[in-house]
Formats: structure tokens, C-alpha cells, sequence
């Protein structure tokens, strides 16, 4: 079973890979931003699938990534590659202090204090004209070239394989992670951490290295985001975002990995599809959302496996 | 200028700011008591109140009766969403009522934005508060001073609420020990719907009051309900007095804060509530962490 999934998985892979050869610049532009947004929700499937940390602040880690890699790839030379992760390490380091805050409270509270946190991001992004450019956000990042004169990220296929390999590392990452040790440790918090605790773990330095990890990630994806776009703004920090990287993650599946980054294809292909026929596209969104919280917890990508194990078994 | 003068204005500004803010927290921290959910579309509840407002003052011409009609159309709504959809999570854990919630938050929002437009809708106060007054030679709007007064109104209605009648012991004890209550007779559900319609009539009461002010507009929400959480987590969940301290606190750090460090006046309130749970993480008058 595990072997057919793993070669399910590479075929997977080899399809996105082939991708650019056959699809229209537009819809590789598409792709590229599905990708990156599946980052994204899988680094929040860390926290809230395999340890239940709720966080609704989401949106701090990404936009961390992105002003950080913005500003790195504005002001200095260094080459794409390693700024994006510089930007993604940043975004990890900070995210320990938040995590040291944050996990003062548990539950409902936790959620709060992400949301917080991240509002005072965004607060700040406004603010501090000098770094973020406030409402203007910042303009024209380019993609720097290197290292060694290498310039193969530039182009559209280039960047959509940076941004495809950056996927595949990080899900190979989560999926030794959370199968290793700390991963059994960070499901025990999730069953019940009041027993975890009594085992002797230290469940709070367990929940500041998976916020701190989870940030990194979802670093790197808002890293990608910044010379994918080009630019930077204040929405890549607003709440809203936060709240739908959270829906991509319930809806596509939470404590799967592979689940978020379905949700985060479902969600750009339906907003897609939603937004040339109807302005108020949220609208049907939030009713997707609901019913998929109340009939389908498990998500797509739960659905899909409990369909393919019923119909092996018969 | 008189200090003096331009102190107890700023004093009275943030009472009144205050009071605004009570009306959510309170809201807010009732139904967190009963039900252990957090309600994110509170803000929500909040803007619609505001519209509703402002759609009763223009059919009726009267702010009195938009202040009646808006906070128990508001309330109804509310009962209806928790008899149709929240009733069905109560078995699951406490992350599915906060989902469910911003998916209805959403959907309000984008309601709103369909059936009242974009525009940012005033709401002009009743004729026999919308001057000003001049205390210690400082101008004062007197729409602030009702304000104050109605948030001192309301806070002591809903504590004597709570205290004297027969619903209000039936809260009370059902946020003890709600089996023990379903034991003894009462339907827990039906406390929990009322609970739940209270506390959004609450909202939307707030939202009549502060369309005045800030006019009715899209950006009501998040803004609304991100000040409530902090008042919540300050305060405590679920205590009534603690929504009253922590809706003062917020308040007088926003005003206070405005005025004499512009630049960080937001991230002023989010270091009062980082201090606040650093040292007590349940909040001031919260039983639990």
C-alpha cells in the first residue's frame, strides 16, 4: 500500500514536471501560484493537522517571507535561490518569539494570539514605510541571477521548477517529520497533551519547534510569492489570508500533507472559475467551507482514500 | 490649551469608546461561558447590526426604532445559525465552531456588500444628541455622553439579568455544569440558542450605536472582531466583569494611544494584552488558562 502511494506520489510529481512543455503561459502562471499556496497550506497543516495548534495567523509567515525576500532580492545582490531561503530561515527564527508568546495560552486563546500577532504585522507593514513601502507595498523585485552567472530561474518554466522543487523538498521534509520521533510527540500533543506532559515530554518546546518550523515553510512560500508577483502588499498580511490558507488546509485535508495542497489547488481553481461569472465569490466560498466542517471534516483528500480503501477492500 | 480640560474629554472619549466595545466583548464572553465556542463572525454580527440601522432609520425615520428593530432581527439571525448549523458541533471539538463561524463571516460579509452595496453608509444621530457641549471650555459631542450613559444602561441591565431573573440563573448554572441542568429538566439546547441570539443582538446593538460614529461600512468586521478577541483574552473568557475591565482598558490604551504615540497606537493594545496574559494566562478574571 505504502509502495503504491509513494509511486503514485512520483507520478504525481512527473506530471507538474512535464507541465511546463505542454500548458499556455497563462495557465503555468496559474500553477505556479497553486504551488506556492500549497506551501503555504502545508506548513500550517504542521500545526494545525498534527499538533491541532489552530493557528489563525498564517498570514504573519507568509508575509514575513515575502517582505523579507523582497527586500533582499531589492537591496542587495544576493541570487534568488538564497535569498528566498534567508527569507524563509527569518521568517522561522521569528516565529520562535511569536511561539514563545503564543503558546502561553492553548485552545481558543492560542488562536487568538496568532491573529493578533499577525494583525500587528500588518499594523507594522503600514507603518514602516522605510521596510515595507506601507500601503504601496514594494514594487519590481527582481528575480537576481546566480549563482555562477546562472540565470535558469528567471524565465516562467525556470521559476516554476524552483518553485515545484521547493515543494517536493519541503513535503519529503513534513513527511520524515512528522513519521519521525517529534512527529509522534507532536500527535500526542493533538490526542491529548495533559498525557503527553505526564510522560515526561516538554509539550511546550515541542509546540514552539513545530511554530517555528511551520513558519520557515510557509517563509519560503511567501518568499516565493515576492519575485513570482514582483511585488508585495499589506494583504499578504491581512487576517483574510490567514483564514483562507486555513480553509485550504480543512478542505483539502488537515494531517495528510498532500491534503492542503490539493485544497490549495481546489481553492485557486474555484475562485478562479467562481470570479468570471460572479463577483461574490466568497459567498459560495464560505458555504463550501461550511459544509465541508460539517459533513466532510476529513476533507478531499480524507474522502478520496476512505473511497479508494472501500473499494480495494470491496 | 487647558490640560485639564483636554484630560477629561479625552477621559470621557475613551468611556465612550468603551462602551461601544463592552456591547462586543460582553457578547462575545456570554457566549463563550455557555457554549466554551468563540464566535468569529461576532464582528459580523456587529456590521450587520450597523446596516440594519441604518436601513430601520431610513424606513421608520426614527434612531429609537432602529435601536429596538436592528439588535433582535440581529438576534434572531443569530438563534437561527446556532439552531441550524451550530447545533450539530457540539459533539465535535472547539476548532469546528471557530471555522464554521469564518465561513459565516464571509458569507455575511459578502451578503452585506450585495444587498447595501460598497459605500460607506451614514447614519446621522437623532436631532436631540447630535450637537455638542463644552465641558471645562473643551467641545464634546453629546452623541458620546448617551454613549457612556447607555453603556452604563446596558451593563447594569445585563448583570441584574443574569442575577434576578429566571433565564439569567438558568445561564449562569448551565455555564457551571450544563448536564446537570439538562438533568433537572430545563432543555440546555434551547438556553444555548437564546444564549447565542443575546449575544449577537448584543452586537448588533453596538453596531446601531456606533454607525453615528464611524459610519456603516465594509471594514466594520475584522476590525470589530479582532478588538472584542483582546478585550476577551484581557478580560478572561467567559467572565461578565472581566469583558467590562478589559473593554475599558482597550479603550483607554486606543484613545490614549492615538494621541500621544500615533505610530504604535495598534501595537499598544496587543502589548497590554501580550503583558497581561504573560503574566496571567487566562486572563484577569479568567478561571482558565
Amino acid at each position: 500500500m505504502a509502495i503504491k502511494r509513494n509511486s503514485l506520489l512520483f507520478l504525481a510529481i512527473c506530471v507538474l514536471a512535464l507541465a511546463p512543455t505542454g500548458l499556455p503561459p497563462y495557465v503555468m502562471t496559474l500553477l505556479t501560484e497553486a504551488l506556492i499556496l500549497g506551501l503555504c497550506a502545508m506548513s500550517l497543516d504542521l500545526m494545525v493537522g498534527y499538533t491541532r495548534l489552530l493557528s489563525f495567523g498564517h498570514a504573519a509567515a507568509y508575509g514575513l517571507g515575502a517582505y523579507a525576500a523582497g527586500n533582499l532580492l531589492l537591496h542587495t545582490s544576493i541570487p534568488l535561490v538564497f535569498s528566498v531561503l534567508l527569507a524563509a530561515l527569518f521568517s522561522g527564527i521569528v516565529a520562535i518569539g511569536v511561539a514563545w508568546v503564543c503558546t502561553l495560552a492553548s485552545g481558543v486563546s492560542f488562536s487568538m494570539l496568532t491573529l493578533a500577532f499577525a494583525q500587528l504585522l500588518y499594523a507594522v507593514a503600514f507603518k514602516w514605510t522605510s521596510v515595507t513601502g506601507a500601503s504601496d507595498g514594494l514594487a519590481g523585485i527582481p528575480r537576481s541571477p546566480g549563482p555562477f552567472g546562472i540565470t535558469f530561474f528567471q524565465g516562467r518554466a525556470g521559476f516554476y521548477y524552483l518553485v515545484l522543487a521547493c515543494l517536493v523538498a519541503a513535503f519529503i521534509f513534513c513527511r520524515s517529520l512528522v513519521q519521525s520521533p517529534f512527529g509522534a510527540v507532536l500527535r500526542g500533543i493533538r490526542e491529548n497533551e495533559a498525557k503527553t506532559l505526564s510522560l515526561g515530554y516538554n509539550t511546550r518546546r515541542y509546540k514552539i519547534a513545530v511554530v517555528a518550523i511551520s513558519f520557515m515553510l510557509g517563509g519560503l512560500a511567501g518568499a516565493l510569492y515576492a519575485p513570482f508577483a514582483g511585488f508585495t502588499n499589506t494583504e499578504l498580511l491581512f487576517w483574510l489570508f490567514s483564514g483562507q490558507v486555513l480553509i485550504m488546509v480543512i478542505v483539502g485535508g488537515a494531517g495528510t500533507l498532500i491534503g492542503p495542497v490539493i485544497g490549495a489547488a481546489f481553492f485557486m481553481l474555484v475562485s478562479n472559475m467562481l470570479s468570471s461569472w460572479t463577483d461574490s465569490w466568497a459567498l459560495f466560498f464560505g458555504a463550501i467551507f461550511i459544509l465541508f466542517v460539517l459533513f466532510a471534516p476529513q476533507g478531499i483528500w480524507g474522502l478520496a482514500t476512505r473511497w479508494r480503501s472501500l473499494s480495494s477492500t470491496g | 490649551m487647558d490640560f485639564l480640560g483636554f484630560l477629561v474629554t479625552q477621559c470621557l472619549n475613551a468611556l465612550s469608546q468603551a462602551a461601544l466595545l463592552f456591547f462586543l466583548g460582553v457578547g462575545l464572553t456570554l457566549i463563550f461561558g455557555i457554549m466554551r465556542i468563540v464566535n468569529f463572525a461576532h464582528g459580523a454580527f456587529f456590521m450587520l447590526g450597523a446596516y440594519v440601522g441604518y436601513s430601520a432609520v431610513h424606513v421608520t425615520g426614527s434612531f429609537w426604532a432602529s435601536l429596538i428593530a436592528a439588535p433582535l432581527l440581529v438576534g434572531a439571525f443569530g438563534a437561527a445559525f446556532e439552531l441550524g448549523i451550530l447545533r450539530q458541533l457540539y459533539r465535535r471539538d472547539h476548532s469546528a465552531f471557530l471555522m464554521v463561524t469564518f465561513g459565516l463571516t464571509l458569507i455575511m460579509g459578502e451578503a452585506i456588500r450585495l444587498l447595501w452595496g460598497v459605500a460607506a453608509l451614514e447614519v446621522p444621530a437623532p436631532k436631540s444628541l447630535s450637537g455638542i457641549v463644552f465641558i471645562l471650555d473643551e467641545p464634546f459631542p453629546i452623541y458620546r455622553l448617551f454613549l457612556i450613559g447607555a453603556g452604563i444602561v446596558v451593563a447594569i441591565a445585563i448583570w441584574q439579568f443574569l442575577e434576578r431573573t429566571r433565564l439569567g440563573l438558568l445561564i449562569r448554572a448551565t455555564s457551571q455544569n450544563a448536564e446537570m441542568v439538562h438533568a433537572l429538566g430545563t432543555d440546555v439546547r434551547l438556553v444555548r440558542s437564546a444564549v447565542f441570539g443575546i449575544g449577537c443582538g448584543l452586537a448588533g446593538i453596538g453596531g446601531v450605536f456606533a454607525a453615528p460614529l464611524v459610519t456603516a461600512s465594509l471594514g466594520m468586521a475584522p476590525n470589530a472582531v479582532i478588538d472584542t478577541f483582546v478585550i476577551v483574552i484581557i478580560g478572561g473568557m467567559g467572565s461578565f466583569a472581566g469583558s467590562l475591565i478589559g473593554a475599558l482598558l482597550v479603550a483607554f490604551v486606543q484613545v490614549f494611544g492615538t494621541y500621544y504615540f500615533p505610530d504604535l497606537a495598534l501595537a499598544l493594545m496587543y502589548l497590554l494584552m501580550l503583558a497581561v496574559l504573560v503574566i496571567r494566562p487566562g486572563g484577569l478574571l479568567g478561571k482558565e488558562a
